[in-house]
């Protein structure tokens, strides 16, 4: 069996950190608590979920309350997403009987990491029901030949 | 019972009545349901679980201390509710006490309400709602009913230790599932599964106001659909989509 390398070592190198940079990210998320919600920023963390399937990457986001013309879906890097929407109203802790806490919120806000190659500017986006659903085509860099 | 843990009475509690439980699991169909149901049907806190084997929490409600897994009731109907995930590790234990409790307060049947995930939940034009038995007679009555049953499978959560003591201890149960998104709190799924219980049971509530509410409640459930996500990890919730292997 032949491999055909389309990378360079270093190109391997950079990926294998990166996976191991996401890994202690994900690792480190589960051992620091935070709140879902930013006060100074005015913006609660929506929920979100990452599918890798063999084609793509689909990536929902649950924006309930959402004006759909202000969802901004901006790629950081080519493996960060960030999301931004505003809210149709404005929420305050009040809100859920919340009072040992001041603060109003009018967006919500996140962004998340991708975790295998795709292509960032070939990404599809549409939202339905209040969830924002982005596809993202998987860019497959090595091609090993079955002989 | 128990001695680690115990379910503490507050108020009368009826005998003979139906059990119903909505703990925290997929889209949290089952909490939205049960406290739509506290609301509509003006249900009092009748009982509630003391255990040191709970996470040390306790739920705070017009400034005084409640237990985070509670029993409210009226003359015909308990209704279990957990506020925070179950741990997998306790999970036998708080649903023994339960299904115990139940049990010696004559509930003529129990009844949890959950989920079922679907892969393309927003595309779903409506929802499902299916149901699974603890003996034959059961299963026959809801697909007489109209509910479809989950004929195989497995099933993982408070909802599959429920359905399994109470098959051993002959007490008739039910599990009625609607399709839901798996991670996302999902209060169309909640009015759908209480539909379901109105056509096994006739408990009637108007799930108009939930479903008017539903993008607040989609808001406000975000911690708790969060750390019941973590929680469904631990319980390997996702063997659910595994194709079981059946040696007969």
């Amino acid at each position: 069996m032949s491999i055909k390398r389309k990378r360079s070592i270093m190109d391997i190198l950079d990926n294998y950190f990166d996976e191991l940079e996401e890994q202690f990210e994900r690792w480190r998320e589960t051992l620091i608590e935070r709140p879902s919600w930013n006060q100074k920023a005015c913006t609660m963390e929506p929920l979100r979920n990452v599918r890798v399937t063999p084609t793509e990457v689909i990536v929902t986001v649950d924006l309930p309350l959402t004006k759909e013309n202000s969802i901004q879906v901006k790629p950081v890097d080519k493996s960060t997403i960030e999301i931004l929407a505003s809210m149709k109203r404005k929420i305050r802790f009040t809100d859920f009987g919340i009072t040992h806490h001041k603060g109003e919120f009018q967006k919500l806000h996140c962004h998340l990491r991708v975790p295998v190659p795709v292509y960032m500017e070939k990404m599809g986006i549409r939202f339905k029901k209040g969830i924002l659903e982005i596809r993202l085509p998987r860019k497959h860099e090595y091609e090993i030949p079955v002989e | 019972m128990s001695e680690e843990v115990k379910i503490i009475e507050k108020k009368e509690v009826p005998s003979g009545a139906i059990m119903l439980f909505g703990f925290p699991d997929v889209g949290l169909v089952g909490v939205i349901a049960a406290s739509h149901l506290i609301e509509e049907l003006n249900l009092a806190e009748v009982a509630y679980m003391d255990s040191k084997l709970l996470q040390p929490l306790i739920v705070l409600h017009e400034g005084l201390p409640h237990s985070s897994i509670r029993i409210f009731g009226n003359h015909s109907i308990l209704l279990a509710v957990s506020e925070t995930p179950i741990s997998a590790d306790i999970i036998y234990q708080v649903m023994d006490a339960l299904i115990d409790w139940g049990k010696n307060k004559k509930a003529k049947m129990m009844i949890s309400l959950s989920g079922i995930p679907i892969e393309d939940r927003q595309d779903a034009k409506e929802l499902k709602v299916f149901a699974a038995a603890s003996n034959p007679e059961m299963l026959k009555k809801v697909q007489e009913k109209g509910i479809e049953a989950l004929m195989e499978g497995y099933m993982v959560g408070p909802q599959a230790i429920m359905l399994l003591r109470c098959a051993q201890i002959d007490l008739p149960a039910i599990t009625l599932l609607a399709q839901c998104f798996l991670n996302y709190p999902d209060p169309e799924a909640a009015a759908e599964v209480l539909k379901g219980l109105a056509t096994v049971t006739g408990i009637k509530v108007d799930t108009a106001k939930l479903l008017e509410k539903g993008e607040e409640i989609r808001l406000k459930a975000r911690d708790v659909m969060k750390r019941t996500q973590q929680e469904m990890s631990n319980m390997k919730k996702s063997q659910e989509y595994d194709i079981p292997v059946y040696i007969s």
